[in-house]
């Protein structure tokens, strides 16, 4: 039994050393490999980087004879590192050194691999070489079976940033997750006016998200070529496709789409009247100050809220016709008034005044107070009463408000 | 003429190896610091021309080496190019406020930022 257990003591042993011994001389294999590969990339980058400040057209002739197809990794890695931090001349010239030694037909070969992890580093790799062969294999990933792939190739697509790619691109925008979608669009925004173009064109053969999308994107790009297409869209049935494309306006700011605008602050959906309030403040027409005021007293919270916030961006003359509005009938667009006021600083700045010198700009700055006091939203006043730095104002305002709420 | 020696401060090497390959390429010497407090230890030792500098590293960012400089009695009239990923208005402003000669945006492009570069060492050699 005692001869047994000893055997097995020696069988157990045996296996550690084994094991041991493979896990040190794998971790020897693989530092070796690791300097190696450190050492050429010291020899090599150098070299590619030179030619790629140069004129020689093959990039062969940078290595001279001291070139090995086993260096071929080090120098996709210096490659692909650098492609990504450089634009123009440079970056053509890396990406002509990587069609050169081969890579790209590498990656374009990789794109049919049975690996889906093999086809998304390939797609990704695609969209770094600029190669615009790229585009009609890259197109057809966007139906691969695998979302990260799909992901990867459009966001490759977005890299060649040209008219072709966004055409294809533009089809990922049916993706079936809204969050796809929102990434696509992003990648379609980054690619700036070259895919405006491409979004119009395929907007009426996308999904309700793919529209949205497009009307973010071209809102986000801001081409002011686009005003009479969206102005189209304000028209259209749909409110979310009405409301998204009055966001569009918005960021836009051509002012010549005032009058739809204005309109706009009468539509029957919620929605839109909320994105024309949005757009008249981004776009300060303060000739739409009246029709604000009136969609302070909206029915629906969201229109009161960009309504007064259009007003408080407009400067002097929106926040004067807050001032009026503080004591207006409707508890909500009195609210909301007091709300943006305060925001602005507008309170505080009234109840400085409440010790100014002239007695025009102390009998102002007291009426609108009272007013607020009136209404009963009195919560700033309160903080200031109790911490303003001037001690006359605190007194002024503590004669101003209720003794129970000044205490 | 000696050639002039440039210091190219970036935390991000690959970024401060393709930069100092290009100025090389085009005779210039360069020292390359991986941070603000080696750029400021290099700029104590040597002699430069100007210097190319990232705004975002650790220890001290691209600002503090700027303000360093310009505080500096000796280093105030050095030539400072900064070079960075935030392409917001309110850096490239707050840069060239802070005396910056010029600002790259990352990716650059590397005729540009070489051009640049030119551009800031004529002027200085004109004034001097």
């Amino acid at each position: 039994m005692q001869q047994v257990l000893i055997w097995i003591i020696f069988a157990i042993s045996g296996i550690f050393l084994v094991l041991t011994t493979l896990i040190i001389v794998n971790k020897a294999w693989r530092e070796t490999q690791e300097a190696t590969i450190a050492r050429r990339r010291k020899e090599l980058e150098p070299k590619i980087l030179s030619w790629v400040h140069g004129d020689e057209k093959t990039v062969r002739k940078a290595f001279g004879e001291n070139f090995s197809t086993s260096d071929t990794g080090v120098i996709e890695q210096i490659l692909l590192d650098h492609v990504q931090r450089v634009r123009g001349i440079e970056r053509d010239r890396l990406a002509q050194a990587m069609d050169q030694l081969g890579l790209v037909d590498g990656y374009l070969d990789g794109l049919n691999s049975r690996r889906w992890w093999r086809r998304a580093e390939s797609a990704e790799k695609l969209g770094l070489s600029t190669t615009k062969r790229a585009i009609q294999p890259l197109s057809r990933a966007l139906d691969d079976e695998i979302h990260e792939v799909r992901l990867r190739a459009a966001k490759a697509l977005g890299m060649l940033g040209d008219a072709a790619s966004a055409l294809k691109l533009v089809r990922a925008l049916n993706e079936p997750s809204r969050w796809s979608t929102i990434r696509v669009a992003d990648i379609l925004i980054g690619m700036g006016h070259k895919s405006v173009d491409a979004v119009i064109e395929a907007f009426p053969g996308l999904t309700r998200e793919g529209q949205l999308a497009v009307l973010d994107i071209v809102g986000r790009v801001r081409l002011v070529s686009v005003t009479p297409w969206l102005v189209e869209k304000t028209k259209d049935e749909s409110t979310d496709i009405r409301a998204r494309a009055f966001h569009a306006l918005g960021s836009i700011g051509d002012p010549s789409v005032t009058p739809e605008l204005q309109a706009a602050l009468n539509d029957k959906e919620w929605p839109v009247r909320a994105m024309a309030a949005k757009a008249l403040g981004r776009m300060r027409i303060t000739e739409a100050i009246p029709q604000l005021a009136k969609a302070l007293r909206d029915e629906q919270w969201w229109v009161r809220h960009n309504a007064g916030r259009a007003l408080r961006a407009m400067g002097p003359l929106g926040l004067y016709a807050l001032e009026r509005l503080v004591a207006d009938g409707d508890v909500f667009a009195r609210e909301q008034a007091i709300l943006m006021l305060e925001e602005a600083g507008r309170v505080d700045e009234r109840a400085a005044e409440l010790v100014h010198e002239g007695p025009d700009e102390r009998r102002v700055a007291k009426s609108l107070l009272e007013k607020i006091v009136a209404s009963g939203t009195t919560g700033r006043l309160r903080v200031l009463s109790r911490e303003h730095p001037v001690a006359d104002v605190r007194r002024e305002l503590s004669a101003l408000l209720p003794e129970e709420v000044a205490s | 003429m000696a050639h002039e020696q440039i210091l190219v401060v970036d935390d991000d090497a690959l970024t401060a190896r393709f930069i100092a390959s290009l100025l090389r390429e085009y005779d210039y010497d360069v020292l390359v610091a991986q941070d603000g407090v080696h750029a400021l230890e290099l700029l104590k030792r040597h002699e430069f021309a100007m210097v190319v500098c990232d705004l975002v590293m650790p220890y001290r960012d691209g600002f503090s080496v700027l303000r360093a400089i310009r505080q500096n009695i000796k280093l105030h009239d050095l030539p400072v190019l900064l070079v960075s990923m935030r392409d917001r208005e309110e850096d490239i402003v707050r840069g060239l406020e802070e005396g910056a000669d010029d600002y790259v945006i990352k990716p650059f492009n590397a005729r540009e930022l070489l051009a640049r570069i030119r551009k800031i060492l004529a002027r200085k050699r004109k004034v001097s």
